[in-house]
């Protein structure tokens, strides 16, 4: 079978490159807008997933993760009680500030813990060790955080919150949504330093269950024990966490945007170009009716040409986009391309650029048959 | 027996708030293996009458028959099928798809017609040997000379056999012993193969080729 719709797509190379450029440049758009989003999101809650609790109590209605009131540091004595728990503890997370060596300060996010190693803290570890922090005034920073302190290795020393902290260990990838670097102190030393607001109080308490524990029955229990607190699981806290950004900051809504515009480029970019490539070939069309062919006949050929484009287009886009991943990760961000953000953009890509044929399909109908015999 | 039958065929348009009628009860008959020139001025309604002996327009009012069936104007599908089984059509600009290899503006057609494969691409080969293209089957279009492109729209109007073939100003946009070669081609082609063939035209060479002229003015067939 000869293949029109294809020869033809081919046959006018200037065109067909610009058409899947329109299409590429969408997709890259759109992924990286994308893989960006969920780059913060991933990051917003990536120490609820490293850390590995079951269940999460906080104080009343907090919103997210970093926005916590402090509680009571004693209700984990009524945590540890409920049957069903197999380790509770308490956590600190806090706002403090670093004295840099230039004599600028810049906000660090405290996570405070008495054992992080029970915890699987830290993650990942570049240099030193988190081991020991309640013997002296140490503390451990995110590698990241040599993009705003500046760099720092092992041995050095920095001041939180006016105090002198020897930098015993350099953690990675431990984040947080607002790129706020991360540092990890002991409990009780987070405490002293802010005493008016953390001194007998915790953040949170995070709890792992015994194995054959019935999550729903010890999450019941601890509600009843902790009226003034809320009890989360894990996904649940997580899912809380992450929905506050989309909704509450207008970042969700400008992914949104963003994601929307992109697929309006490449819309308008096929659409256009089949658009203008239909007009100048409508007499061949005509044609393809005059020797026997039907409408179907041509709107399949179309809804091939725009399959082929959507295709090709979003090769030519993922490319870039994966590549642009180091570059990203460069200025401090992540870019997360999962398979199903890949899978979607890819169906998107091939259902809007289908769609953008229709406007096509529309004058194809409407040819005037005498069409071809005009000059 | 005819295998064009055109009998009283009217064709109004609305131009705004007009309607303008630009057949007004023109009537026709071809017989298999005649070759009929249709000659008139422009604005006559030639193109219009061949588009409805086509099938490719409706007739306002009328009846129009092709090799034994009747053109169900109301039906788009029923006149795809008899076009598709029964006509052929050679365009003064040849319309040929130029992406396409002369080889392959046939074997399309054929496909169209419901001809695939191995059996296209020999049928095609052996409609271009017909009309003497068999050198130049590779070629795409802008690579044919204009008398090579009519001669392949020749071999793709002779596609499935039909048993009219319409032509529209043939000669057109060839030279004169092109043109003269092109039209003993459709002569010969329609008297040994016994098709029907209705060529509109200005060009009066056509009249040594044809059994009948025949004229059509102001919407109406003149004998």
């Amino acid at each position: 079978m000869v293949d029109l719709g294809l020869k033809t797509l081919l046959f006018d190379k200037v065109r067909f490159l610009i058409t899947v450029s329109g299409v590429a440049f969408a997709v890259t758009l759109v992924l990286v807008q994308g893989g960006l989003f969920v780059g913060l999101l991933d990051n917003s809650t990536i120490t609820i997933e490293k850390l590995g609790a079951d269940l999460w109590i906080t104080s009343k209605n907090s919103p997210n993760l970093d926005f916590v009131h402090q509680f009571p540091d004693s209700n984990l004595y009524r945590a540890r009680s409920v049957p069903g728990i197999s380790r509770a503890d308490n956590l600190i997370l806090s706002f403090m500030q670093v004295a840099l060596p230039t004599g600028a300060e810049e906000t660090t996010i405290v996570y405070a813990m008495q054992d992080f190693s029970r915890w699987g803290v830290p993650w990942e570890l570049e240099a030193g060790s988190l081991d020991g922090l309640e013997s002296g005034s140490f503390v451990a920073f995110d590698e990241s955080a040599s993009k705003r302190f500046g760099p720092f290795e092992v041995g050095d020393y920095r001041e939180v919150n006016g105090h002198r902290f020897r930098v015993v260990g350099k953690t990675r990838g431990a984040k947080s949504f607002t790129t706020t670097p991360l540092a990890f102190m002991d409990f009780h030393r987070a405490q002293e330093l802010q005493p008016d607001l953390l001194s007998g109080k915790t953040s949170y308490i995070v709890v792992k269950l015994a194995p054959d524990a019935d999550p729903a029955a010890v999450k019941a229990e601890l509600e009843r024990r902790l009226p003034y607190n809320d009890v989360y699981t894990a996904k649940a806290w997580a899912e809380r966490s992450r929905d506050y950004w989309v909704a509450n900051t207008g970042i969700g809504f400008n992914a949104f945007l963003t994601v929307f515009l992109g697929c309006l480029v490449g819309v308008v970019v096929v659409a256009q170009t089949l658009y203008t490539s239909t007009m100048e070939h409508l007499k061949e069309f005509g044609t393809v009716k005059a020797i026997g062919g039907s409408n179907l006949d041509i709107y399949r050929m179309l809804g091939q040409q725009a399959s082929i484009a959507a295709v090709v287009g979003f090769a030519l886009g993922y490319v870039p986009a994966e590549l642009l991943k180091p570059v990203i990760a460069g200025a401090g961000l992540k870019l997360i391309i999962r398979p199903e953000l890949t899978a979607v953009v890819f169906v998107g890509t091939v259902v809007l650029c289908l769609l953008s044929a229709i406007v096509s399909f529309r004058k194809v109908k409407n040819i005037d048959p005498a069409l071809v015999f005009r000059t | 027996m005819f295998t064009v039958v055109a009998e009283d065929v009217t064709k109004t348009f609305r131009e705004g708030r007009e309607t303008v009628a630009v057949l007004k009860g023109a009537s026709l008959h071809v017989e298999a293996g005649e070759v009929v020139a249709l000659e008139g001025p422009s604005g006559s309604g030639k193109t219009t009458f061949l588009s409805i002996l086509g099938c490719l327009l409706s007739a306002t009012s009328g009846h129009v028959v092709i090799a034994g069936e009747k053109v169900d104007q109301a039906r788009p599908s029923a006149c795809q099928a008899v076009r598709r089984r029964h006509i052929g059509f050679v365009f003064q600009q040849f319309n040929l798809f130029p992406a396409l290899t002369a080889a392959e503006n046939v074997e399309y057609a054929l496909n169209l017609k419901g001809v695939d494969g191995t059996a296209a691409k020999a049928q095609a080969r052996e409609l271009l040997e017909r009309v003497g293209m068999a050198d130049r089957m590779r070629f795409l279009p802008r690579d044919l000379s204009g008398g090579q492109k009519q001669r392949v729209a020749i071999a793709r109007a002779l596609v499935a056999s039909p048993s009219v073939i319409l032509a529209d100003e043939p000669t057109a946009n060839l030279d004169a012993s092109v043109a003269t070669q092109v039209l003993e081609l459709f002569g010969e082609l329609a008297r040994r193969e016994q098709r029907s063939l209705l060529i509109v035209t200005h060009d009066p060479r056509v009249r040594h080729v044809a059994d009948r002229v025949v004229g059509i003015a102001d919407g109406r067939i003149a004998a």
